[in-house]
């Protein structure tokens, strides 16, 4: 199966092309939501497929880095780019308190507080006044500029613009999660959710691990609600809607927890097919929880761990 | 500062820690027993708190008639949760069983606002203008209700946990389930049990509240919040702790209402836990906590 990434990164380059040859604003639109839900997905997907961590406060670093980036920008006078990345630091910097802290208890412990966190940033930013303008939000965030070393300001406007950045943002992301995934920290992060007690024997620090999933993840969830925002043009309590989180989780519960391919496909499906199909909102999200308590029933690995647990079938049926 | 004012604020803020203790009480015990945190709990109480508004408003039941329906049916509910959900989770796998819950809270929460939409309503009892007045302060009767049926639910749960021999079956799963099931406790009774109990506390703490709050299907979802908190800070699985705790943040929440704007309160609980974690991991009162 050493061709199936080769493939899929095609797949990928070509779809990724597609907007641009049919040029139209919706399909713009549909395509950054996909970038979007990629990075969130795959951010998703290090803490909880690979450190074995259910976080439930993604949903709160992406607003974290959306609204840290709207009032770095509209208060304070930043540009774009350096308040995007502060406020991801930000976004990091409250995901390492939280997983500090519960950790120390146990995994349980994280999941709730991470979910308690996460319906915390909701409160704050509708009861916070002066700091995030209460339930009316920051509506006009200006559309930004980035200023590219050798190259004219690029001034982003409408949906083509931001999936171009959006685009390299999720490419960018997409491969550095990759890269951890397969590296000496990703492994050491299976080992430590498959038998916590026996990596701990092997000398691996299971606490400074997890952090450091929970840390990049948040990081890279941030900075796209930093980067989002701007496309939406307003930053108000909506972008900790827990509409977010469950699509995340059913992301990656239904793509396979711990398999990047599988999480990334689903991240395209489960971004493009609803919105194509038009369903109401309310009942999407009534339809997810139905998905997510089949998967989680049914297939506990999701689409990859069966097409995995197949694949060995067939090894084996085949050595027979 | 005025005394009466400290007054009505300290018994507002013990019937709201009542109600967390409900709640919470109800949550703390499933995880004792199952090992299963339920994120579905907010919207069973949601939904006895518009179950009591459609059976006072549409059925016309007086107060007590819909209290004793709504409990009864969250119990029946408990049960069948246990049975076609969460029996199918069998032991370890803890973050499923947090997907699965939350799964049926996604659905639970997003069916009601399909069918009844976000607008707030108001259940109207026959006591719902009547007030008592004790001494300095005084509070609606449906709040002092409120906290008689809180009351009346703990003592019952405590003469079940301590006297009967499926509560003290609960209450040894919850120590130590390899040793309960040794000394042949069936676990698969004393879950059901416990799912039942639980959610039919928060049954009885939607009912008590649906006439003092207006009812609307979100309110579960930020109900949670408290509640979770309220079980970290009692200690995972402590059930008492989980209602000490539940109640002195209801007070602590009251008075920082009177004196703080709206965010210090509603962060209070977060602050609170976020300490308690760092100090006092297992919780204010240790123990109860199997890692």
């Amino acid at each position: 199966m050493r061709r199936a990434p080769a493939l899929a990164t095609l797949a990928l380059a070509i779809a990724a092309a597609l907007p641009f040859l049919i040029g139209d604003a919706y399909i713009y639109t549909l395509g950054l939501t996909i970038c979007v839900f990629a990075v969130l997905a795959s951010g998703l997907n290090l803490v909880y497929g690979f450190a074995g961590l259910l976080s439930l406060a993604q949903v709160a670093f992406f607003g974290i880095g959306g609204y840290g980036t709207a009032i770095l920008v509209v208060d304070h006078g930043w540009s774009m780019g350096p308040a995007v990345l502060v406020a991801g630091v930000l976004a990091t910097v409250a995901g390492l308190v939280v997983a500090y802290a519960s950790l120390r208890l146990s995994r349980h412990a994280f999941a709730i507080v991470s979910l308690v966190f996460s319906l915390l940033c909701v409160i704050v930013a509708r009861d916070w006044v002066s700091l995030t303008r209460g339930p009316m939000g920051m509506p006009g965030l200006p559309s930004p500029t980035i200023a590219l070393p050798g190259l004219p300001p690029w001034q982003l406007s409408g949906p083509r613009d931001f999936y171009i950045l959006l685009l390299v943002y999720a490419v960018a992301v997409l491969l550095l999660l990759y890269r951890v995934m397969r590296c000496r920290i990703g492994r050491t992060l299976l080992a430590i959710r498959q038998n916590e007690p026996l990596a701990q024997s092997m000398g691996q620090n299971p606490l400074a691990y997890r952090l450091f999933s929970i840390g990049l993840s948040a990081w890279v969830t941030g900075m796209a609600g930093g980067i989002f925002v701007f496309h939406l043009t307003i930053v108000d309590p909506s972008i900790f809607d827990f509409y977010y989180l469950e699509t995340m989780l059913i992301m990656v519960v239904v793509g396979g927890p711990g398999s990047f391919w599988g999480v990334l496909g689903a991240a395209v499906f489960f971004s493009a097919i609803p919105d194509l199909l038009r369903f109401s909102a309310d009942l999407r999200l009534v339809l997810y929880g139905l998905v997510l308590i089949a998967a989680v029933l049914a297939m506990p690995g999701g689409v990859a761990g069966l097409l995995r647990r197949r694949r060995l079938r067939r090894w084996r049926e085949a050595r027979r | 500062m005025n005394v009466d004012f400290v007054l009505q604020l300290l018994l507002n803020g013990l019937i709201l820690g009542l109600i967390y203790a409900l709640v919470a009480m109800g949550l703390s015990l499933i995880f004792g027993v199952l090992e299963i945190v339920n994120f579905a709990h907010g919207e069973f109480y949601m939904l006895a708190a518009m179950g009591c508004y459609f059976l006072t408003a549409g059925a016309g039941f007086g107060y007590w008639g819909a209290v004793v329906a709504v409990t009864a049916v969250s119990v029946c509910v408990g049960f069948v949760l246990y049975e076609v959900l969460l029996r199918r989770l069998g032991g370890r796998d803890f973050e499923r069983s947090i997907l699965l819950t939350l799964g049926l809270s996604m659905v639970l929460q997003n069916g009601a606002l399909y069918l009844w939409t976000a607008t707030p309503r108001m259940t109207t009892t026959q006591y719902t203008y009547e007030s008592v007045v004790l001494g300095p302060v005084q509070a609606p009767l449906v709040r002092i209700l409120a906290v008689v049926l809180a009351v009346i639910s703990f003592v019952s749960l405590y003469l079940v946990l301590h006297h009967t021999r499926v509560g003290k079956a609960m209450r040894g799963v919850a120590q130590n389930r390899d040793a309960a099931l040794m000394v042949g406790i069936d676990p698969r009774v004393v879950s059901r049990l416990a799912v039942a109990v639980g959610v039919g506390l928060s049954g009885v703490a939607g009912a008590a509240l649906a006439p003092v709050y207006s009812v609307h299907p979100l309110m579960g979802f930020a109900f949670l919040f408290k509640a979770f908190a309220i079980v970290i800070i009692g200690g995972l699985g402590n059930v008492a702790g989980a209602a000490i705790a539940a109640v002195a943040l209801g007070i602590l929440e009251s008075l920082a209402s009177g004196f703080f704007s709206l965010v210090v309160v509603d962060g209070l609980a977060f602050v609170l836990m976020i300490l308690v974690l760092l100090v006092r991991p297992h919780g204010l009162f240790g123990g109860g906590v199997r890692v």
